[in-house]
């Protein structure tokens, strides 16, 4: 009997091995080589795959299932880190590049199809994938800061118009090939399905997760689960009804944009699980198609020359015609470029449905992953470039909501407090920050009082973190005045005095004759326009009898009218922290 | 002020004319995409370049074959109804047979036909001598028996008289996983082991199933399908080695499948497979 077992070298172990250790390896050993990390991950899934080391073999469905929930990850994370405020400002921008990135590479494919002599289904088809693209370089952009610019927002929102209208395209060309008499009921069909995809993510989806949260969002792992199974439920439904499982997975981005916001635990753990696990995955999925013995071969070369050149030409045409439109720099308008050049995701779906029903061979198949290796590498080295030329982006956005931080001694937070913060940072998809404060010699809250505290947190719909410092309020909220890292502040502390700060400051009474609050601020032009918006975004308030209870007290009422207190503002603190003001 | 003003003129001029060029592009797009509707040519990749213009020459070894080809050669069966609607797809005319035996076809010769249509199984060894296109059919390994005979499960046909085929790639089958208790009756290609069935020297003969409902279709009174054993193989056409023709003829029967002429031809001429029973045995 052999010493080591060879069926070791087989099976999901040893499959799961290789690929971890290609999204370990990968971009480390391409970027000694001055080359962006994801090509690591392409080339490296082509190396393990079945035309490069065999170590993933051909019939392996388990890495390319993981890339799909990658794909449809990738997506979902698009819509969720999009600033809605961002996109419904630049809403025209994304509507013309999207009908631009649409329609001029769209049309260039067309013009091939056409020039070639091939059917109408596979002609269109070649349009509808050369239209779309896929984020791929969107988490460099990300962390670079770049998600709230304008040239992103339109391109982001841009992507769902075109790979919309390309996945429509697919879905009517494949109908009509496979059953001439469907195209009016495909189209039906679709159209129904995203007035149902709409409904749903609008009306459905983030009430029910709210609704969910509230009950077990107190654990992050239930937490983070719920968020998975939104985006598949989605996916699925966008599924039943003909439209392809990304454009739902971005859907589910959208709904829950601010019941998960940008600095939140819960998207720290998305982006964990997207940039550790899920992209990369998908990445490798990739490389395990490239095949160089039929891919180099004369004719899929010469088609790939052709479809590269519409490709990147059509949505060079597009960038710049509607960056000029839009008054956009040239940094900004190859930044949309990098955003709307690399073909994958869409791009694979349409060529591979198109082969299986018999419009496109294998010639093109082999062209189109051409395209889709040198789109991914020419968008990788431009966005690496074109961040370095983008102008920093503004920090501090100067919406009230953006960053909560609510400061509250040890006998808290109060409900009326938590209330206040989720509804202050729900509508700018904000993030909250909890401190609760204890005195040098206080006993720090023990593990199932902070258990109690998180618990009551998420019933309430507070979405941030939670921390015990040792000062006292007053001190707190000097040192927050002080880092001017927040957007507003939150006082548990109806007795709390201090003079305002830069930053404004909500002092909360949630006492037992209903909560008050109270807008310290040192004054100003817009300290009428604040305390409307924040009675408006109070007036959404609706508290349940149920999860009322401060201490042994119990509350009535709702967070309703703001009175003003004008103090001058304090000197240090108003120098040290001017960003914020509301 | 007069500089803001001739901007402001020029600024909108300049958004004029991006409306009318977005205007006149998506014009130009609309009218491609029509143009692209009314546009008639081949499915992208490839074209068929026939050995004599506008005709498909089929080879096929067993005229008739129930199920496959019957009646006056091309009228009717399964690979005589297939070969018109490729040969439709692929822009030709018409359909010419040219009978093959079947051990010349899977040498490679098929005497100036442009495709072999013959219930072909693809192996690695006949892939040698032959291209062999995606598969057209499902063919599960079937057991073919005498009218009468009955089996349900494998004890039940290792019991039965078995004849095999030295042509067959589903002989090992019998040996390895069958296992028949006494020797099977061997003969040479699958005309003699149905002339044994037919005589009653043998109860069971194994074959791709749809050649097996074919026959048991085609004679009731003689043959019957007991079952299926487990087995993903496939039915084929096959080309000459190295033919230009393969990725077209490729491309052309995955559309046949996807717009459900394949699964309308075989629920027509051969019946369905569904209904056989699955017998499993320990290979």
């Amino acid at each position: 009997m052999p010493l080591l077992n060879e069926s070791a070298t087989s099976g999901p172990v040893f499959v799961f091995l290789v690929v971890f250790a290609v999204i370990l390896l990968g971009p480390i050993v391409v970027s000694r080589f001055g080359l962006p990390g994801l090509i690591g991950l392409v080339l490296g899934g082509y190396v393990i795959g079945a035309h490069g080391l065999g170590l993933i073999p051909a019939g392996d469905q388990t890495v390319p299932e993981l890339g799909q929930l990658g794909l449809l990850y990738l997506m979902f994370v698009a819509g969720l880190e999009l600033d809605l405020q961002i996109l419904r400002e630049n809403r025209r921008a994304a509507i013309g590049l999207g009908l631009l990135a649409f329609v001029v590479p769209g049309g260039l494919g067309v013009c091939i199809g056409l020039g070639l002599g091939w059917s109408h289904g596979a002609t269109l088809l070649l349009g509808a994938l050369l239209a779309s693209h896929t984020l791929i370089v969107y988490p460099t952009l990300r962390e670079a800061g770049l998600s709230d610019t304008r040239p992103v927002a339109s391109a982001v929102g841009a992507t769902v118009l075109t790979d919309t209208l390309a996945l429509i395209t697919l879905a009517v060309v494949a109908g009509a090939e496979t059953d001439p008499g469907a195209v009016p009921r495909v189209i039906a069909k679709i159209a129904i399905g995203f007035v149902v995809l709409g409904i749903f993510s609008i009306a459905v989806l983030p009430r029910l997760v709210e609704a969910v949260l509230r009950q077990w969002g107190a654990d992050g792992v239930a937490r983070y689960l719920v968020i998975l199974v939104a985006m598949l439920g989605t996916s699925l439904l966008a599924l039943a009804f003909g439209i392809e499982g990304i454009i739902g997975a971005f859907f589910a981005g959208l709904a829950l944009n601010s019941l998960v916001p940008n600095e939140g635990p819960s998207m720290e753990q998305v982006e964990f699980f997207g940039t550790a696990v899920f992209v990369p995955i998908f990445l490798v999925s990739i490389g395990l198609l490239l095949d160089p013995s039929v891919m180099f071969t004369g004719d899929a070369l010469s088609l790939a020359a052709l479809i590269c050149g519409a490709a990147f030409i059509g949505k060079a045409v597009a960038c710049w015609v509607a960056g000029a439109w839009l008054g956009f720099s040239w940094p900004e308008r190859l930044t949309m470029y990098v955003l709307t050049v690399p073909q994958a995701a869409a791009t694979l779906a349409v060529t591979l449905i198109g082969f299986e029903i018999g419009l496109f061979g294998v010639t093109v198949v082999n062209a189109v992953l051409v395209l889709i290796v040198v789109s991914i590498l020419l968008a990788a080295i431009l966005t690496r470039r074109v961040v370095g030329w983008m102008p920093a982006p503004e920090r501090g956005s100067g919406r009230l909501g953006a960053r909560v931080l609510v400061v509250t001694p040890v006998t808290g937070p109060s409900d009326a407090a938590v209330r206040a913060a989720a509804l202050l940072s729900r509508p700018d998809g904000g993030s909250s920050e909890l401190v609760v404060t204890r005195a040098p010699g206080e006993p720090a809250p023990d593990s199932a009082e902070l258990r109690g505290v998180r618990q009551r947190l998420a019933r309430h719909g507070f979405e941030g973190t939670l921390r015990v410092e040792v000062a006292d309020v007053s001190d707190a909220v000097r040192r927050a005045a002080a880092a001017g890292e927040h957007s507003v502040v939150i006082v548990d502390e109806p007795a709390f005095d201090h003079a305002p700060t830069g930053i404004p400051l909500l002092v909360v009474d949630g006492g037992l004759s209903g909560p008050s609050v109270e807008l310290v601020h040192g004054g100003g032009s817009e300290i009428d326009e604040m305390v409307a918006e924040i009675q408006r975004r109070f007036a959404r308030d609706a508290p349940r009898a149920r999860t009322l209870r401060r201490g042994s007290g119990a509350m009535t009422g709702r967070l309703g009218s703001v009175t003003v207190r004008r103090r001058p503002v304090a000197a240090a603190a108003a120098g040290d922290g001017g960003a914020a003001d509301g | 002020m007069r500089g803001c003003i001739q901007a402001s003129i020029t600024n909108g001029r300049w958004h004029g004319a991006l409306r009318r060029a977005a205007a006149a592009l998506a014009a130009a797009s609309l009218v491609l995409l029509v143009a692209g509707c009314m546009a008639g040519g081949d499915a992208a990749g490839a074209s068929f370049k026939p050995v004599h213009p506008g005709v498909l020459a089929v080879a096929t070894a067993l005229v008739p074959a129930p199920g496959f080809w019957e009646g006056p050669p091309g009228n009717g069966g399964f690979e005589a109804q297939l070969a018109t609607a490729l040969a439709h797809r692929l822009g030709l005319n018409r359909v010419r047979i040219v009978q093959v035996p079947f051990g010349q076809i899977v040498g490679g010769h098929l005497n100036g036909a442009d495709i072999a249509m013959s219930q072909l199984t693809p192996t690695s060894e006949r892939e040698r001598s032959l291209d062999f296109s995606t598969a057209y059919l499902t063919a599960p390994p079937g057991v073919l028996a005498r009218e009468g005979v009955e089996a349900r499960d494998l004890k039940s046909l290792q019991a039965l008289r078995w004849v095999t085929s030295r042509t067959s790639t589903l002989t090992p089958i019998v040996m390895n996983e069958v296992r028949p208790d006494t020797t099977p009756l061997s003969v040479e290609d699958r005309s003699a082991a149905l002339a044994v069935l037919r005589s009653g020297r043998a109860d069971a003969l194994l074959l791709d199933l749809p050649v097996a409902l074919g026959l048991a279709r085609e004679d009731p009174g003689q043959f019957t399908v007991l079952g299926q054993l487990p087995g993903n193989e496939g039915l084929a056409a096959a080309l000459p080695n190295g033919s230009p023709n393969l990725e077209i003829v490729d491309t052309e029967l995955r559309a046949l499948q996807a717009d459900g002429t394949i699964d309308r031809l075989r629920a027509r001429w051969l019946g369905s497979e569904a209904a056989v029973p699955l017998i499993r045995t320990e290979g």
